[in-house]
């Protein structure tokens, strides 16, 4: 176990992560991810970030050590795409019984991956640990070293059980166990000055394969992706590649970072939303090709194969306009930045009311301002009784957001597009984008909404839910102290519950003036961390009660 | 030997088997003297062609692939929603056999129907002679309450007046003097099944309240708050009257249903033989006319039931098929309109649920073309709820649909979006719809057990909502009316939708990056 903690000790440690620099050092050691609440609805576990991280290796077996709750509930739930084996789909687990847990599972777990050796002959086996043998203490390191030796195959230990934290340290933990046992393991056949890395691209509904011609045109070949429709030897010789593009979501940062110290693979973080932010990858990634010695006249060839799917892209979304003209958009996201779609938006003929920033560092935020302009309406966290107050002023006819608000938007009565994860249509790369204006359009013109806007033929218009919220938003408008208390009720720091006005009472109590100060005093800002600027901005707004 | 005793093999299997096959090529290539098979192939991309559509169209006299049934059908259908009431067919036995064996591949269930056996000489003479035996038979063997009389072309050609015919058999003492046997004329060269359901309707309840042919006093009405409900000929008629049932409860209401057939079509297997189960009451049926009002699930099954009883002093209103939000609250609203009942809260609860599974569902139809071909009324509702879903109900073909019925689709086109670049084809077949499919095609086809031959030439993937549905079992136990009809509708269409996408990307290695668990 000191093993596994202290792995995760160094993943908290990142030091490519920019949220992560900006954190006192006891601060860092408590995490980058929010704490889990005792009692809150809660995401998925460090296994299931593991998993879902590592599961679009397309040719290993993916055997999980564990009761059945965790495979069985799990196998095969991974819209990624494979452009041909199709083992990873299958789901291997040891469904270990009361024995195991008293006697232990290691047995039982090499035997498993024997069978899986003799039957299917993967090039490597992946064996993920969860909470009960990490509990009892089958250690799967031995039983992997000890399966290697015996079988001469990878068989690579994921030491990531569910209750070390959330998904997204899952993730980290799966990056470690490439980086310790699979990165650099082979060498490939051959290499060129054009071979890129793509990190945490996980191909789902096949969106990598939109960008994957165009690099082939540009003569770049991807050496390894991790892990979209990946192969266990292209991982293993992925020390190779000249350069390496991570996509945004931070998810396998230390992959990309390590890889960068140990075999001097630079790294820039990129992503293939929206037709700007895909030319900015394609240059980004040329020119750091062209630095690591690939002839230069490969920065002109991407300028000309930009400008020409550029304007292919917008001449293909120029049909839609008529369609979207006074059309109003409202962008809640939290994989997909905020401002890496709202271009593509804006050119369509969109026009965007406003966007969450809930996720967003200050850099986005300026950036939204450029795009929006100052006036832009940013949502740091909105009820569903606001979203649908929004949409009856007619601010919004459409919500675009992930799966998560779904059922909020529905319930609001909102048209809803999902842009993330869930989602069945591949938006990346400029194929991608014209795809989701296409789904904006159908979604907007879904006569669904309509529906479920209209009330029930017997209601009493004047007694509907939405009447009563109208209502209930006019008294509290019209009465300036519940105005006052709203605002002050309003969430800054949600992993410790702090509201507005209990950081605006310490701030004038004590005098507050920094970050840390705030962190002293109300406990802000010590979880997550993501509400750095947020508190920020409240200090920045309070300059006078701070000198008092 | 390919078959065995102790391995033996059914059609499936048995004739695929070497022997079967060498004997199946040896006689095609020495005695059928078969076409080249290049021109074979030839007619048949030629038949997918606008060319061909073109002559299709042109067709005058020969109809092929009807998508209608003959009144007779319809007749008994009616007939047998009565209470103990025994269908009797004045005509040639062979009708009435068709009758039984279309109803009982349907609904999976004996359909107990006799006929006057008319032959030869009573084809010559006149069928009178078959109907006093007939009907004395009847009696005795089958002890019925009632026996509605309607006929077969045969009898219609002759010109036999079942009127006289009835009386002069009660003369002869065939069945007592005041034994019920209401009685319609149903030639099946007019109309089609749902005229013959419209015909016996209208028949009973001219029996009960017009005099009974004259042997009695006729009904005075008296008006009392009950409502009655007639289904019209409809496959689902089990599922739909137990939900109406339901409905009615639910809102309080007092009700007679006219002609339920939900039991007969689904008695249980206990070691009791049901010859009659269920049905409307001879009683109800007669006090049917103090009724307050009629509502009638599909007009074009009772475009003379109708008027009949309105012209009795009742409130009328007629519904075609309605399926989903919007028709669904069109009929609550009427009946709460007519009896001033309440929408209970269930049926608002339901309400939501549907709206709410059609918007979770709603974007894997949207955008959606079909095919739609049936009965007019059921072809009306489920254009009206996919036009509500976002689809496109491109094509939809009625054979028994009237230019009336047409001009009643279009007007449904024009209230919608979607219904921009839809056709409607009254009077139609399937081999026009054939070449519909090649020349406009859709993405999928709903119809009855015949479409699957559509499906197979022409590749679109059918949903089976209609009648009859031969190889699919069971389905007209879940209604299609009411919120939850229309939640069996939309979850029959997704699962097609989903069946189909899953076979398009079922091939390994090749196709099934997208065979997916989560759709």
């Amino acid at each position: 176990m000191s093993s596994l903690s202290a792995t995760i000790q160094d993943v908290f440690n990142e030091p490519g992560c920019a949220k992560n620099a900006t954190k006192s050092a006891a601060d860092r050691k408590k995490g980058c991810t929010k704490q889990l609440q005792p009692g809150g609805a809660a995401g998925g576990c460090a296994f299931d970030g593991a998993k879902i991280a590592l599961q679009p290796l397309t040719d290993v077996a993916h055997l999980v050590h564990g009761p059945i709750a965790c495979e069985g509930n799990s196998w095969d739930n991974r819209g990624a795409k494979s452009s041909g084996p199709t083992l990873w789909r299958t789901g291997f687990t040891t469904d270990i019984n009361e024995t195991d847990i008293v006697f232990g599972g290691e047995k039982r777990l090499f035997k498993a991956i024997r069978e899986i050796i003799e039957k299917y002959d993967p090039p490597a086996v992946f064996v993920y640990q969860t909470c009960i043998p990490a509990m009892t203490g089958d250690d799967i390191n031995a039983v992997c070293k000890a399966a290697r030796e015996k079988f001469g195959k990878p068989v690579i230990p994921v030491n990531s059980p569910g209750f070390v934290g959330p998904k997204n340290l899952g993730n980290k933990l799966a990056g470690e166990a490439l980086l310790d046992h699979v990165i650099g393991t082979e060498e490939p056949d051959e290499t060129t000055p054009y071979d890129i890395n793509i990190i945490g691209e996980y191909n789902l509904s096949g969106e990598l394969w939109q960008v994957k011609p165009l690099l082939d045109e540009l003569g770049i070949r991807i050496l390894s992706c991790i892990s979209g429709d990946g192969r266990y030897r292209e991982v293993a010789y992925s020390h190779r590649a000249r350069a390496a593009m991570m996509v945004c979501s931070k998810a396998m940062i230390n992959v990309a970072r390590k890889m960068e110290e140990r075999y001097g693979i630079p790294f820039f973080e990129g992503s293939f939303y929206g037709i700007g932010d895909t030319s900015d990858s394609l240059r980004q990634i040329a020119r750091l090709l062209v630095d690591r010695g690939a002839p230069s006249d490969l920065l002109d060839r991407t300028e000309a194969l930009i400008a020409r799917e550029e304007a292919r892209a917008w001449a293909a979304i120029a049909p839609l306009k008529p369609r979207f003209a006074g059309k109003k958009v409202l962008l809640i996201t939290g994989g997909v930045k905020s401002w890496s779609v709202v271009a593509a938006l804006q050119e369509a003929g969109l026009e965007l009311v406003g966007t969450s920033v809930k996720k967003s560092t200050k850099e986005d935020k300026e950036r939204i301002k450029e795009l929006l302009g100052q006036d832009a309406h940013m949502i740091e966290d909105m009820t569903p009784r606001e979203m649908y107050r929004l949409l009856k002023d007619a601010k919004a006819d459409i919500m675009l957001s992930g799966g998560r608000s779904q059922f909020v938007a529905l319930k609001a009565a909102m048209p809803w597009l999902d842009i993330n994860q869930e989602r069945h249509h591949a938006y990346m790369g400029y194929v991608g984008m014209v795809t989701l204006m296409e789904q904006i359009a159908r979604t907007l013109f879904n006569p669904v909404w309509e529906q479920v806007r209209r009330p029930a033929p017997w209601d009493d218009p004047a007694n509907t839910w939405q009447a009563r919220a109208d209502a209930q938003l006019a008294a509290e408008a019209a009465d300036p102290e519940k105005v006052e208390q709203a605002r002050r009720a309003g969430a800054i720091c949600t992993c410790k519950g702090v509201d507005l006005g209990t950081i605006e009472d310490a701030v004038r109590a004590h005098g507050l003036t920094s970050l840390d100060d705030v962190r002293r005093h109300t406990a802000a800002g010590t979880g997550c961390g993501a509400c750095a600027s947020r508190v920020e901005d409240v200090l920045a707004a309070l300059p006078a009660l701070a000198a008092e | 030997m390919t078959q065995s005793a102790e391995n033996v093999l059914d059609h499936f299997e048995l004739f695929r088997g070497p022997e079967y096959q060498e004997m199946l090529v040896n006689k095609r290539q020495q005695f059928e003297n078969r076409r080249d098979p290049a021109e074979v192939e030839r007619v048949r991309e030629w038949a997918k062609t606008p060319e061909y559509q073109e002559k299709n169209f042109a067709r005058e006299a020969l109809t092929i692939n009807p998508a209608k049934a003959c009144q007779p059908l319809g007749a008994v259908f009616a007939a047998v929603g009565f209470e103990s009431t025994l269908p009797f067919v004045h005509g040639s036995q062979g009708c009435v056999a068709y009758y039984r064996s279309h109803f009982s591949r349907h609904f999976k269930e004996p359909s107990s129907c006799v006929s006057s056996s008319m032959t030869e000489d009573a084809a010559v003479f006149g069928g009178l002679n078959n109907m006093i035996d007939g009907l004395a038979n009847a009696y005795s063997m089958y002890k019925p309450k009632m026996i509605a009389v309607s006929t077969t072309c045969m009898a219609e050609v002759i010109g036999d007046d079942l009127n006289a015919f009835i009386k002069t058999a009660k003369e002869k003492g065939s069945v007592p003097a005041e034994y019920d046997v209401p009685f319609a004329h149903t030639p099946a060269f007019v109309g089609s099944h749902v005229t013959g359901y419209d015909n016996v309707m209208k028949g009973i309840l001219d029996h009960f309240w017009d005099g009974k042919a004259g042997t009695a006093p006729k009904l005075e009405r008296v008006p009392n708050g009950k409502i009655n409900f007639i289904g019209g000929f409809d496959g689902y008629t089990v599922g739909n009257l137990r939900e109406i049932k339901r409905i009615f409860g639910l809102m309080g209401i007092d009700y007679t249903i006219l002609g339920d057939t939900s039991d007969i079509w689904d008695t249980p297997t206990d070691g009791e033989f049901r010859m009659y189960d269920g049905g409307t009451t001879l009683e109800e049926a007669a006090n049917a006319i103090h009724a307050k009002a009629t509502v009638s699930m599909q007009e074009y099954c009772t475009e003379k039931t109708l008027p009949f009883i309105a012209a009795h002093g009742q409130e009328v209103a007629a519904f075609n098929h309605p399926v989903g939000v919007a028709g669904t609250d069109r009929f609550l609203m009427a009946l709460a309109r007519l009896t001033g009942a309440e929408i209970p809260v269930e049926l608002e609860r339901e309400r939501g649920r549907l709206v709410d599974a059609i918007a979770d569902s709603s974007a894997h139809i949207h955008g959606k073309k079909f095919a739609i071909y049936g009965d007019p009324d059921l072809c009306l509702g489920l254009a009206g709820f996919l036009l509500e879903l976002g689809a496109e109900p491109t094509h939809v073909l009625a054979t028994n649909g009237s230019k009336a019925w047409a001009a009643k689709v279009q007007e449904l086109f024009d209230s919608s979006p979607f219904g921009k670049n839809c056709h409607v084809h009254p009077g139609r077949d399937l081999w026009h719809l054939r070449s519909l499919l090649f020349t406009e095609p859709v993405d999928f086809l709903i119809g009855n057990t015949y479409g699957k031959y559509l499906e197979r030439d022409t590749g679109t993937p059918l949903i089976r909502i209609g009648f009859p549905i031969f190889d699919r079992h069971h389905h007209h136990r879940f209604p299609l009316w009411g919120y939850q009809g229309g939640l069996n509708v939309l979850v029959t269409i997704l699962d097609k939708i989903f069946d189909t996408i899953d076979l398009n990307t079922n091939v390994p290695s090749k196709t099934d990056y997208s065979f997916d668990i989560i759709r």
